[in-house]
């Protein structure tokens, strides 16, 4: 018997899930754990992610969209993708299955203490933003943080996610939210254009602010052009990396960005350390 | 820690003593064949290195790791359990330095600033290392050019050399210590023999300075360097350098299961493969040979000595060297790598 074992997912049941676009290729699942004590052991921060483990298929990463502050369950949005995502998407309320972290690090946010936080989201990406700006704006944290701005774009209004989370805080004076479609629907009465425009239109000035990007590779290739004119300094552009990933303990070897494991040393890197690395994400 | 001998007459009690309470492993067959198994037959002294690196004792090609079963009726119903470490008590003896350098090399990656490997400690803590140096190393050798020497002692807790009659040993740590006192070899002072054998023996390697011209340059210069397509040009992806590197440690997680159960399983795998980092998306960071084996050499000789205080990830083994169907030597990649600028 192998004491903390890093490999061994604690067992969680899946309480809810919710299909989060038209298409169906987003689910939310709500996981509660079997074991109470596990809870408590599965101590993370917004940014963090973890290995979703469903006997007899395998292993996915996916980023938190929960934050600590919610207690009691923790949630994953999933794209229909490969073989376990797709067998997930399957599974029903009830079915018992693994989750196995929290893994890699959290957004700095001792390092964000003071700051304004601009928070940008595009797409599916949006989960642990959505987790950070939750756990931002709980009254035990909100005071330690500036002005927080929230863009989000994404392809419809069917594809927003969270939108019970974001219409709430539109209705808050302490968070300033931004939601964008990229194409006018009849209806719609928010912004329209892909993320860049509209943080263009936007953008909170550079002076003590710090800007988190999270969205698919050309959104974040396209959102840091409008960073730059505004003033915003590579060190203050935190963004989130993606790799294929397998143990999640920066052992096994295929998530590297040059030295660094996007598992172990990430995922959450600022925009001046990955300017010294290769661009293999 | 001091020195001892093991007299020609008594090295089949010596090897006796340290079966007693361990799995004893140690070279079995001759030249090309020899391989690091548990003992049937006469103890290899004679032999360039083992055929596969001592990982596999540490780190097997194939090992199961957990279980679960799917009987809904049943309790831990799609629980994942622990399997063990499959760790027991054992002693490795004809390791080469530059495998036991492979192996505090891959130590480090296992047991890392965040994370324990617990299939890798469980086995690692509880064997015994016994090298074997080498008098006269191979025309593949090139530890010396690495960092390390044919007499290294990273690693190990008990470095060892063929005497004209006998063994010849320098305890490393306590645990050897206790071993070799076990095996009532005879206490002597050999400090002036190994010193002398060690110059000989790094003297018959060929001279190789490629690399603290490599350690001065950034990751990106030498990253973006022009030789890499060409570099890569030969390489037909077939891992095998990756399969005999002592430090190679990149592994497969796959869950193998039928209708009542199944297993979970690491498996070794390789950076020379497309699908080693193949996105759901499709995207692909290194899609093609040339990112992939530049991914290879740079984690050697770069990366890995940026994470561990200088110590390189080849150790000139020279395995891959041999192996290689298409002649890549990466002797020649790191003058490549020193030479070229971006």
């Amino acid at each position: 018997m192998i004491v903390n074992n890093p490999y061994l997912p604690y067992p969680v049941r899946i309480a809810d899930i919710m299909i989060d676009s038209p298409d169906k290729s987003l689910r939310t699942f709500k996981f509660e754990f079997l074991e109470p004590e596990d809870e408590k052991r599965f101590n993370y921060l917004p940014g963090q992610f973890a290995e979703l483990s469903v006997p007899g298929q395998g292993e996915i990463p996916i980023g938190i969209a929960s934050s600590p502050t919610e207690k009691g369950y923790l949630l994953f949005t999933v794209n229909r993708t490969g073989q376990v995502s797709s067998y997930l998407h399957n599974m029903r309320i009830g079915d018992v299955m693994g989750v196995r972290g929290p893994l890699g690090h959290p957004y700095p946010y001792p390092d964000l203490k003071g700051k304004n936080i601009v928070i940008i989201a595009s797409g599916f990406a949006v989960t642990t933003l959505r987790a950070t700006v939750v756990y931002l704006l709980h009254p035990d944290n909100r005071p330690d943080y500036g002005r927080i701005t929230f863009v989000y774009g994404a392809r419809s209004p069917g594809h927003l996610l969270f939108r019970e989370d974001w219409q709430a805080w539109q209705k808050r004076d302490d968070i300033d939210v931004f939601v964008a479609i990229y194409k006018m629907v009849p209806g719609w009465t928010g912004k329209v254009g892909f993320v860049p425009a509209v943080l263009q239109e936007i953008c909170p000035p550079a002076a003590n602010t710090a800007a988190i990007i999270c969205g698919p590779p050309i959104a974040i290739k396209t959102t840091q052009p409008v960073l730059f004119e505004a003033g915003y300094k590579p060190e203050n552009i935190i963004m989130s990396l993606e790799n294929r990933m397998k143990c999640g303990l920066g052992i096994c070897g295929r998530c590297n960005v040059g030295p660094e494991y996007v598992c172990k040393d990430g995922p959450v890197f600022t925009l001046a350390q990955l300017n010294e690395l290769p661009p293999e994400y | 820690m001091p020195e001892y001998l093991v007299k020609e007459n008594a090295l089949a009690d010596f090897f006796q003593v340290l079966a007693k309470g361990h799995r004893l492993l140690a070279p079995q067959g001759q030249g090309d064949n020899c391989q690091l198994a548990v003992v049937s037959g006469p103890v290899s002294l004679n032999y360039a290195n083992t055929h596969l690196s001592p990982k596999t004792v540490f780190f097997p090609q194939t090992e199961k790791i957990l279980a679960f079963h799917k009987l809904a009726d049943k309790p831990h119903y799609n629980v994942y359990q622990d399997l063990g470490d499959h760790a027991e008590p054992t002693v490795i003896f004809g390791i080469r330095p530059c495998d036991a350098r492979g192996l505090s090399v891959s130590n480090k990656v296992f047991q890392n600033d965040r994370f324990t490997d617990p299939y890798w400690k469980g086995k690692y803590d509880q064997t015994v290392k016994i090298g074997l140096a080498c008098l006269d190393p191979s025309p593949q050798c090139f530890c010396a050019a690495m960092g390390g020497s044919p007499f290294g002692e990273l690693g190990l807790d008990v470095l060892a050399y063929p005497k004209a009659k006998g063994l010849g040993l320098k305890t490393l740590t306590k645990v050897g210590e206790e071993l070799i006192k076990a095996a009532k070899a005879e206490p002597t002072d050999l400090a002036n023999e190994l010193k002398d054998l060690e110059k000989k023996a790094i003297a018959a390697q060929g001279p190789l300075d490629d690399y603290q011209t490599i350690n001065k340059r950034q990751i990106m210069e030498l990253y973006k360097a022009d030789h890499w397509p060409n570099t890569a040009e030969p390489c037909l992806g077939c891992g095998v350098c990756t399969f005999f590197c002592p430090t190679c440690h990149c592994f497969d997680i796959q869950d193998e299961a039928n209708e009542i159960g199944g297993l979970r399983m690491r498996n070794w795998d390789t950076c020379m493969s497309p699908l080693f980092t193949l996105h759901g998306s499709g995207h692909n960071p290194r899609p093609s040979k040339t990112e992939r084996v530049r991914q290879r050499f740079m984690h050697k000789l770069k990366y890995i000595p940026i994470k561990q205080d200088g110590i390189r990830g080849c150790t000139g083994c020279g395995r891959c060297v041999v192996m290689c169907p298409a002649n890549i030597d990466i002797r020649s990649v790191a003058a490549l790598m020193a030479q070229a600028s971006a």
